[in-house]
């Protein structure tokens, strides 16, 4: 994407961070092997693992996850569970320091990185509950983890995409009455805007979908079902979705290699999407119909 | 159980009315029979144990914290004082976010090294809101009547409007209502849903002019509702925001120097008969049934 406004680094009022997608996502457990074999499920291959801490890096076709079951020594970090999380998001941006300054001027949380020799500090504030959300810049010229990661040897360092799998968007849990917040925070900090509810995809329709400024991503906000007590809502980064043109034939695949999907008479695999069945407790992933 | 008896959950009491240790304070509150407490970043930051300790204590005591107070002379400032705010910012939000408490209170600026312009004020607002967002606080504005630049509910409206996000509103407190003589029918132009606090209190004299005199007022002779001169403009107020659509929280802002060297318990037993006064004379509100659910909020929000 060699556009003229890229070159000029124009400032885009409508994509004020230089949005271009996500680059990777990240979970925390302490049985990452666990979690390595559900994502080899899905079509992921470890490729590479951290320099220095225990976290591996897998990776299918565009896209990259981060397995981290690295304990911190630092006091007050958030420490792996058994239960996977999704911890991070990390957003491709056009200028990492630039955007993370615009961030923190419309109130963002900075994130204190402790790097270790010769590996990147790469920005970071506070996402929902405990998650982080990264800005990374280095994707066009080089990657983020020829510094930080050695490659796996005899593995290919770039597995193809099963039936055109790419990210779709990541589904976040809110609490109750915390819809206008979040939409809001999204739209201030990076330029989010709202869908009509007219508009969905896949076969999980609830919430509220915000689509990327860079247009190549959404999130969809969930609020708890409403209820007659009063519970708070616990607030997390809840699922990953996968965007590929063939819904049915990427299931199929997924199958063959030891994937499950819901299948029950209110939810289940059609053209539209499909949800996998939940893994290790907590990890789920939904597909969705989508051109590549 | 007699003493619990009463409609007067919406009611609650501000630990600055009180001397002691905290402890004392939310024992003394509680067995008043209030269900909230408004707490001061003092209440926890000068406890003897630390300010985890405090928050301990609190959650302990069963009392939900209606909000906690207060952020001062936060908006309108730039480079380094701005900077610095934003620090003292984070920090309340903390301690906010520890106690579970879903209201920061910010009380509008009275520095002179703040800018005057509206649109430079709103944009801090929504800088601070923004970084209540994932805490989960809702930050409620208040025009203190010897602000600098917003000093009636008015133009703290204006600015809550101006910056138009959905976890910002209006703090109210009566008395700076009252001392600068803003008329109650400019409360009509108020959304209910974005007034989140407000704050009762009456005194003893019938008007306080000067910004001196206000200040003086508001910080030793505040007394509760009906214990004034002003009770008839309180109930006025208070059935005005019942009938605007208010279904939020009441605390006593009362700060007053003769309550600091009483027992505990005659101040909260003052506080009581004002909630009795107030929910059932004022609101007419009916005792709830036993076991009676109360719907989400949301619910009566529309209503």
């Amino acid at each position: 994407m060699n556009t003229s406004a890229n070159r000029e680094h124009l400032s885009d009022a409508s994509n004020p961070l230089g949005l271009e997608g996500i680059e990777f996502i990240e979970y925390a457990t302490t049985k990452p092997q666990a979690l390595g074999q559900v994502l080899e499920m899905m079509g992921f291959r470890p490729v590479a693992r951290h320099r220095s801490r225990e976290v591996l890096l897998y990776r299918q076709g565009g896209m990259n996850v981060v397995i981290n079951a690295h304990v911190s020594h630092h006091p007050r970090a958030l420490q792996p569970t058994e239960r996977p999380v999704i911890t991070a998001i990390a957003l491709r941006v056009r200028d990492a320091a630039a955007a993370y300054r615009h961030a923190l001027d419309r109130g963002a949380w900075a994130v204190p990185t402790h790097v270790e020799v010769m590996e990147l500090n790469i920005p970071a504030i506070h996402g929902v509950g405990a998650s982080r959300i990264y800005f990374v810049d280095r994707h066009h010229e080089f990657s983020i983890y020829d510094v930080d990661f050695t490659r796996i040897p005899t593995v290919d360092a770039n597995p193809p995409a099963i039936h055109g799998l790419h990210w779709f968007g990541v589904v976040q849990y809110i609490g109750n009455d915390r819809l206008e917040d979040w939409t809001e925070f999204y739209a201030q900090l990076f330029g989010f805007a709202a869908l009509p509810d007219e508009q969905r995809f896949g076969i999980l329709h609830k919430g509220r979908v915000l689509k990327s400024p860079c247009g190549t991503f959404f999130l969809q906000l969930i609020e708890p079902e409403p209820g007659i007590v009063e519970i708070e809502g616990e607030e997390s980064l809840q699922r990953v979705a996968f965007g590929t043109p063939d819904v049915t034939a990427a299931v199929a695949a997924l199958r063959a290699r030891g994937m499950s999907f819901v299948e029950s008479a209110s939810m289940h695999t059609s053209e539209r999407g499909a949800l996998t069945q939940t893994q290790l407790g907590a990890v789920m992933f939904e597909l969705v119909r989508q051109a590549s | 159980m007699s003493q619990l008896q009463g409609n007067f959950d919406d009611f609650g009491m501000d630990t600055i009315t009180m001397a002691g240790p905290l402890s004392a304070k939310l024992r003394a509150i509680r067995e008043a029979g209030f269900s909230q407490v408004m707490l001061s970043a003092r209440d926890l930051v000068g406890h003897a144990d630390g300010w985890h300790a405090a928050v301990a204590e609190v959650q302990a005591s069963g009392l939900r914290v209606t909000g906690f107070q207060v952020l001062r002379d936060f908006e309108g400032l730039s480079g380094h004082l701005h900077e610095y705010k934003i620090d003292i910012a984070k920090s309340m939000l903390e301690m906010c976010a520890a106690l579970d408490c879903r209201v920061l209170l910010v009380c509008s600026s009275t520095s002179t090294h703040a800018s005057a312009d509206l649109d430079a004020i709103a944009r801090d607002l929504r800088k601070l809101a923004m970084l209540a967002v994932p805490l989960n606080i809702k930050v409620a504005f208040e025009g203190l009547s010897w602000g600098r630049t917003i000093n009636e509910f008015t133009t703290a409206w204006d600015v809550v409007c101006r910056a138009d996000v959905p976890n910002l509103g209006l703090g109210f407190d009566s008395f700076h209502m009252v001392a600068s003589q803003t008329s109650l029918d400019d409360l009509d132009m108020l959304d209910p849903r974005k007034i989140f606090l407000v704050q009762l209190a009456d005194f003893m004299w019938t008007e306080v002019r000067s910004f001196e005199e206000r200040m003086t007022t508001a910080r030793h002779f505040r007394v509760f509702p009906g214990e004034g001169v002003h009770s008839d403009a309180l109930a006025e107020l208070v059935i005005r925001l019942d009938k605007l659509g208010y279904r939020g929280d009441y605390s006593f802002e009362v700060f007053n120097d003769d309550y600091q060297q009483i027992p505990l318990e005659a101040v909260a037993d003052r506080a009581r008969r004002s909630a009795v006064w107030l929910g059932e004379e004022v609101l007419r509100r009916s005792v709830p049934l036993p076991n009676a659910m109360r719907l989400r909020g949301r619910e009566q929000l529309r209503g």
